[in-house]
């Protein structure tokens, strides 16, 4: 294909991406609309009479918030890859006895009410005093990425072609070199994609935050915002603005990680 | 299809093995904790008091966390606070209460207090040695269950109607016309008329459209523990009119309380039905405002809900904390503090006549609010207690079910009688 | 769809080194190789062991008792055996959630899971600016979700909602999104679709690269045009990955409450109360914690999850004997 021929695509590419991205404008028009003209109606398409008081108040509160944030989202990444991503290779390729009940357990564990973990969470972090520290936030985070994260590597992982892992055993590999040098290399996409949400979930998660970490030094960001909602009053120009300032280095994160790993794989593909 | 191992793919294998130590670290400390079984309260040491509240808008350099911490220093300890949105700190609340790590001083939203007073968590007021005759009673009551006071309001706070002056003198409205159901649709209707919108109040299915609605239903003259009365049928109805009639927005369906409020800023609307916590921006608005009393059915000031939160003091096993927390709820409670209290929340109407005198003093526009606030009613008084919640969801729904047009109103309150009644049974 | 895939021989038989693993030989390497699986299970089996089984238990036990606030804190609640699922399944609420659930649940997870799919092959193939604009799509996963539910809710409103006021200038009048009991579960569904496509889109599009190459440009060869190419390769090909999709999709569908709690709170009346919705309000929503019940409505919900998952599990086996 040549790239003469790919320009309509980019066109509705961006006119996908536009219909995608309209409530996200909303959110940043919100954010710079003043109060009093928030319901306004018919309503304000473009804030005319912008205000940054918003964006103001994000910088001078909330910027240690992001930072924990973005700490609290790359550790559980690390945590959720360390576990699930051997447990996925073991289940699709050694297929031990009793993997079908794993599966089973991990469904189940994956439909247990967030509040009911944040609890059971809550009574043991109380007793080990792990409450209001980043790392006790990080594995509580974790459970909610770990069992996705195995179901996914094991959906992909058992796509591996037997000839590749077997090649490497005839090589004289044992079963971690095989996991390390075979198998991992060749799962970047689902290590990738693993990666990303157990950063998503980490980064949009409330409720163990708000039960395990409410008075610690370092809070996370989705806790940060509720500085702006108080018992009568709703700051949705600060709520919004910190929306819109804390998606920008995620944002950032996502591109550059995607960049860097998908450059490869792509390659191989189809050919532009 | 084979690709060579890069060094990132290395270091993440490294790091592999660094989690699986702390997986097993974290087993080991599992176990070993439950054999001595926890229970100590480390966080609680003899200088420090825990103090959480409902206000995370305040955060530590506030005035209101400035005023929390000077009451400790006055008691000689540091009072560490904790701010949680108000529905998760009933949850904590009970939360830390099943641990044995509860706070020293729970702020609580009032209809909470009775919730929480029937689990035994709470202390009275008598046992924890501190004198609540100076309270007005009325505003005292949602912390009263079976005949004992769990807490002390810290100010409280209630519903008014709040005018545009613009809106109502472009349609030739009198707000001193005001005094009756029949007047304000009447008003209503002359605003419309002249093209500007009604009223806006906020219906939405939560505690916030029972707190909203509880001034028309006792303004009518029903009773919580008799939802389907012609009174209450009364009531709903004059709210579903004003809906079909286009004098309120169809939207109050899901509004809370803040959305009503934005709404009312546009200046489009001629009335919006909020509360006291709104005099500082109604002052700020871009144009004049003014409030009236929410009028009963027939005349003369309707019984409003009092909002507000109380200052309640969680058991504790060692029984010799109680004397520097009353201390602390002393230094809050002062008629200063009170006052105090008042102007850093916009508005808390002081709980007690003192605090009033001294409020007035300081203010005397508030005048309408004080006398609002000494006939108001606590949504757990009447000896509801923690039947109260229950009712309030079965009227929240019923309230929802008729201003969606999917139920008449008698339909609607008839099914949340029912429901009220098998759910407090 | 499955007599597409039989009716594209040439393409199988491509495709076949990809999917179809040599008859594993079992017996003879049984014991090594179970000790590696279990070595390699460890971490995970220990993780599951500590963080879940006792929430897991905590759930089934506040279910069984009846956990009133005071109980609650003063650990006597008195037992009930079922009585609190009896009581869930006999409520006049229980009807309508069920309803609403399924539809909540199959309207956002298929079409969630058609436009994922559709984007995934769109942004497939690689055009100028592709990479930028995949990414930008999942930029609506990094706002709180109290801020896109609100933001919906905003676009919604009835009277100053940016929706409406395009309507109206179409000469359509005023929908009550939000506010009316026929379209408040449809305006749920659609926010809730919009937060579900980046979710479908990435693993979607993770699935699709891990598509040999070759097997397109045989399928080209063969004269298949871009539509069959869909149809006979990426599709069946596709279907391990569609398949935890869809599963993972339902699972996530069937919890959600932030959205429709923060836009409606399930109302107006019961009109878009889900079982989540109404298991998160019994213990949340009201001013009155009711643990057990809310428990038991949860465990309802893992028993559905449950029967996905058997219907997973059945649907994976056949597949493999075939």
């Amino acid at each position: 294909m040549k790239p003469r021929r790919t320009w309509w695509k980019t066109a509705v590419g961006l006119v996908l991406t536009a219909i995608m991205l309209f409530p996200v404008y909303w959110m940043i028009n919100v954010s710079l609309t003043r109060t009093g003209d928030m319901r306004a109606d018919p309503p304000h398409w473009f804030p005319w009479a912008p205000t940054f008081e918003g964006y103001a108040d994000v910088f001078s509160d909330q910027l240690p918030a992001l930072g924990t944030s973005i700490l609290v989202g790359l550790g559980c990444v690390a945590l959720t890859l360390l576990i699930s991503a051997p447990a996925g290779f073991a289940l699709a390729q050694l297929r031990p006895r009793g993997a079908g009940a794993l599966g089973f357990l991990l469904l189940v564990a994956q439909m247990i009410p967030s509040v009911v973990m944040a609890m059971g969470f809550y009574a043991i972090y109380v007793r080990l005093g792990w409450l209001n520290t980043v790392w006790g936030l990080i594995i509580a985070d974790s459970t909610i990425a770990v069992p996705f994260g195995v179901l996914l590597f094991t959906a992909f992982m058992a796509g591996i072609p037997r000839e590749l892992t077997q090649a490497a055993k005839v090589d004289g590999a044992g079963t971690w070199r095989t996991f390390r040098s075979v198998v991992l290399p060749v799962s970047r996409n689902s290590v990738l994609t693993v990666s990303l949400f157990a950063f998503l979930w980490a980064w949009s998660d409330f409720i163990f935050a708000s039960t395990l970490d409410r008075n610690g030094d370092q809070i996370p960001i989705t806790l940060g915002i509720y500085a702006y909602i108080g018992n009568n009053t709703t700051q949705w120009n600060s709520i919004m603005a910190t929306a819109v300032v804390a998606s920008v280095p995620a944002a950032v994160l996502l591109v550059v990680a995607q960049r860097y790993v998908a450059g490869g794989v792509t390659a191989g593909a189809v050919k532009d | 299809m084979k690709r060579l191992p890069k060094p990132a793919r290395a270091q993440l294998i490294r790091w592999g093995a660094a989690g699986s130590a702390i997986v097993i670290v974290t087993a080991l400390a599992a176990c070993s904790s439950s054999d001595d079984d926890g229970g100590d309260n480390t966080e609680a040491s003899n200088d420090t008091y825990t103090w959480w509240d409902p206000y995370p808008q305040h955060d530590d350099a506030s005035d209101w966390a400035q005023r929390v911490a000077a009451c400790g220093d006055e008691a000689g300890v540091t009072i560490e606070r904790t701010a949680y949105d108000t529905t998760a700190l009933t949850n904590q609340a009970l939360l830390s209460a099943q641990e044995g790590t509860a706070p020293d001083i729970i702020l609580l939203d009032n209809p909470a207090v009775s919730t929480l007073a029937d689990t035994g968590m709470l202390t009275t007021m008598e046992e924890f040695g501190f004198d609540t005759s100076a309270i007005d009673e009325n505003l005292l009551a949602a912390g009263v269950v079976d005949g004992d006071a769990y807490g002390i309001p810290i100010g409280a706070n209630t519903l008014a109607i709040y005018y545009n002056q613009q809106v109502l003198d472009a349609a030739g409205v009198d707000p001193a016309s005001i005094t009756d159901w029949a007047s304000l649709t009447a008003a209503l209707q002359q605003v419309t008329g002249a093209g500007h919108k009604g009223i806006t109040f906020a219906a939405i299915g939560t505690e916030e459209g029972s707190f909203q609605f509880l001034p028309w239903f006792w303004g009518a003259g029903a009773d919580l523990r008799d939802l389907d009365s012609a009174e209450a049928v009364e009531a709903l109805g004059l709210w579903t009119g004003w809906l079909e009639a286009g004098y309120a927005p169809n939207s109050v369906i899901t509004n809370s309380q803040n959305t009503t409020w934005e709404e009312f800023l546009t200046g489009e609307f001629a009335f919006a039905v909020n509360g006291t916590w709104q005099v500082n921006s109604a002052a700020e608005a871009g144009f004049p405002t003014g409030i009236v009393q929410i009028p009963g059915v027939g005349g003369g000031a309707a019984p409003t809900p009092t909002g507000g939160e109380f200052i309640t003091a969680p058991v504790q096993d060692d029984e010799a904390r109680y004397d520097v927390t009353t201390q602390i709820v002393e230094c809050m409670t002062t008629p200063e503090g009170l006052v105090e209290t008042a102007n850093t929340f916009a508005y808390y109407i002081p709980p007690t006549a003192e605090g009033q005198d001294a409020l007035l003093a300081e203010n005397e526009s508030l005048q309408p609010w004080v006398d609002a606030v000494r006939t108001a009613k606590g949504r757990t008084s009447d000896d509801l207690g923690t039947d109260y919640p229950l009712i309030s969801e079965a009227l929240w729904t019923a309230v929802q079910n008729a201003l969606s047009g999917s139920m008449s109103p008698e339909d609607a309150l008839a099914e949340a009688q029912a429901n009220a009644e098998s759910a407090t049974e | 769809m499955p007599s597409t895939v039989n009716g594209a021989p040439v393409v199988v038989g491509a495709a076949a080194p990809a999917t179809t693993r040599s008859a594993p030989p079992r017996r003879r390497r049984m014991s090594s190789t179970r000790w590696a699986a279990l070595a390699f299970l460890a971490p995970l089996l220990a993780y599951l062991a500590i963080f879940y089984a006792y929430p897991l238990y905590r759930n089934v036990e506040l279910s069984l008792h009846d956990y009133t606030p005071r109980a609650f804190v003063q650990g006597n609640a008195e037992f009930l055996g079922l009585a609190n699922y009896a009581d869930v399944i006999a409520s006049s609420t229980f009807g309508p959630a069920l309803r609403n659930t399924a539809l909540f649940t199959l309207v956002s997870i298929v079409a969630q899971y058609a436009i994922g799919l559709a984007l995934a092959v769109f942004f497939h193939h690689h055009f100028r600016l592709s990479g930028l604009l995949r990414a930008m799509f999942l930029v609506p996963w990094l706002l709180p979700l109290i801020v896109s539910a609100s933001t919906w809710s905003w676009m919604l409103n009835s009277e100053n909602g940016i929706v409406n006021s395009v309507l109206e200038a179409f000469g359509i009048g005023q929908i009550n999104w939000l506010t009316s009991p026929d379209s408040a579960l449809w305006s749920v569904i659609v926010a809730n679709i919009w937060l579900g496509i980046p979710f479908n889109l990435v693993i979607l599009y993770a699935g699709l690269q891990n598509i040999s190459g070759d097997l397109y440009e045989a399928a080209a060869l063969d004269g298949a045009n871009a539509w069959q190419r869909f149809w006979r390769v990426t599709f069946p090909l596709l279907r391990p990955v569609s398949a935890i999709t869809l599963l993972l999709g339902l699972i996530y569908t069937l919890k959600v409450v932030d959205v429709i709690w923060i836009m409606t709170t399930g109302g107006p009346g019961h009109a878009s109360l889900t079982l989540a919705v109404w298991s998160y309000r019994e213990a949340f929503g009201t001013g009155q914690p009711d643990f057990s019940p809310a428990a038991a409505v949860g465990n309802l919900l893992i028993v559905i999850a449950l029967a996905a998952g058997f219907v997973y599990l059945y649907l994976q086996r056949r597949e493999e004997r075939s």
